[in-house]
């Protein structure tokens, strides 16, 4: 089922996973685009253009009284705190981010 | 900045007078400008309460100043009162007059949560209304005051920018009884839920999870329905993230952009959740911020995990039951789980250990 913004079928907010299009699947790294018109704005701009790994995949998110209606699929996706400050170090940063801001690596 | 943060938060004794002062500085105009001018002026262009009726309001207001003040606390007293300067002391004069500042700013925080309206009467998109009150476009931005001068110059512009602020909101808030949008019933009703809130709700969800495994997998299955078998509704969120501490994993939350966090189940986050300092080192070195301004250090095999709040998944933290609470009830454990260790910031333990 692909995802449409004024889908009217949600009781209320909430999240969907069954049989929901999406693009990537767990442990597929991904790199965030640089820019994403039109997509959520809340992608935090120190991550742009960095490379990190779907962690978790959240389906389809409706809030009624946020943003625009239905999200695109949203995953978690980490990334090494190495990769975003260039700190040595094993610790993660865990973000979650719509599909329209992720492209394949 | 940094020693800022660590002083204020972990010394319960006021040493750093600036550091306060600094604080209160930073946290009233963040809930002036982002929290509650916007709103106002949001309803002023969407003529849900046009200006005129803000001004019939305050001109009443000024004739008529026998009414009763919307926001007087339960307890009867307010900051004002709190510091009166009949102290030989000249340090502890001090420390009370920033105390009561601070105490003035706790109202005024939860006096904009009582103002709160429905807004299923109007279509009203909140990025929309982020982009208005200048969180993307500079343009659009609240211009912060600016302060300085001398700790007792700042103190008395606190003083006088409490009244003003304190003064704008009872308007509005008034406004909106006289014009029908939100009744004086639902502002009682939420300031007796204000003062049972907080913290709480997150502290029953973290007992019930430790002494109940099936209700622990009901919650991280779907955190949303799970809570209201406490009896909890969950808000708004879309999704609640459950961030489970392991021995291996140790998590921390935190909202780069904004302050974005589960509040209708925890209530606010604490004062330094906004901070940019925190902001910006939890996710540069999370490690170093655990250990030097929170005091949490922990084992190089750990590895740190800093969620950060981005869509509407709110996020919080799971933590591990502490060692020797075995046979404990829930409601004991609940009293072990503070605010600071549902955003990752520390751990549950036991007083005295």
């Amino acid at each position: 089922m692909s995802i449409d913004a004024k889908d009217t079928t949600w009781s209320g907010p909430g999240a969907r996973t069954e049989d929901i299009e999406h693009r990537f699947k767990e442990g597929e790294r991904v790199r965030v685009r640089l820019s994403s018109t039109g997509a959520n704005p809340r992608t935090p701009t120190y991550l742009r253009g960095k490379t990190g790994v779907i962690a978790e995949l959240h389906g389809a998110t409706y809030a009624p009284h946020d943003h625009r209606g239905v999200y695109p699929y949203l995953y978690t996706v980490a990334f090494d705190v190495s990769e975003v400050s260039g700190k040595s170090t094993k610790d993660k940063i865990l973000v979650d981010l719509t599909e329209e801001w992720l492209e394949p690596v | 900045m940094l020693e800022t943060i660590q002083q204020v938060s972990f010394d319960p004794n006021m040493k750093d007078f600036e550091a306060h002062v600094t604080a209160l500085e930073a946290d009233l105009e963040y809930w002036r400008v982002k929290r509650i001018e916007p709103r106002i002026l949001h309803f002023v262009r969407r003529n849900i309460l046009p200006l005129h009726a803000l001004f019939v309001t305050a001109a009443n207001r000024v004739t008529n100043r026998a009414g009763t003040p919307i926001f007087s606390r339960s307890d009867g007293k307010n900051g004002e009162e709190e510091h009166n300067h009949e102290h030989g002391h000249e340090h502890e004069e001090l420390e009370e007059r920033i105390r009561g500042l601070e105490d003035r700013l706790d109202d005024y925080v939860r006096a904009i949560a009582l103002a709160a309206t429905d807004q299923g009467k109007v279509d009203f998109v909140i990025d929309d209304s982020r982009k208005e009150s200048g969180a993307y476009d500079p343009f659009f931005k609240f211009i912060k005051r600016t302060h300085g001068g001398s700790l007792e110059e700042r103190i008395q512009q606190l003083d006088l920018e409490l009244t003003q602020n304190m003064l704008v909101l009872e308007t509005f808030t008034r406004s909106l009884i006289e014009n029908g949008l939100i009744s004086e019933k639902t502002i009682t009703k939420r300031r007796a839920e204000q003062e049972d809130e907080g913290a709480k709700n997150g502290a029953r969800i973290v007992a019930r999870a430790w002494v109940d495994p099936d209700f622990q997998q009901r919650l991280k299955a779907n955190g949303r329905e799970a809570v209201r078998e406490l009896d909890i509704p969950p808000g708004l969120l879309a999704k609640l993230g459950v961030a489970e501490n392991t021995d291996k994993v140790h998590n921390v939350v935190v909202c780069t952009l904004c302050s974005c966090y589960p509040r209708a189940l925890f209530g606010d986050p604490p004062w330094w959740y906004r901070h940019d300092t925190y902001k910006q080192q939890i996710v540069q070195d999370p490690r170093a911020m655990l250990g030097e301004m929170f005091g949490l250090k922990l084992p190089e095999e750990v590895t740190i995990q800093v969620h950060d709040s981005t869509a509407d998944l709110r996020w919080f933290v799971l933590p591990q039951r502490p060692a020797g609470t075995e046979g404990w009830s829930e409601e004991e454990l609940a009293k072990l789980v503070t605010i600071e260790s549902l955003i990752g910031v520390s751990k549950p333990a036991i007083r005295g250990k």
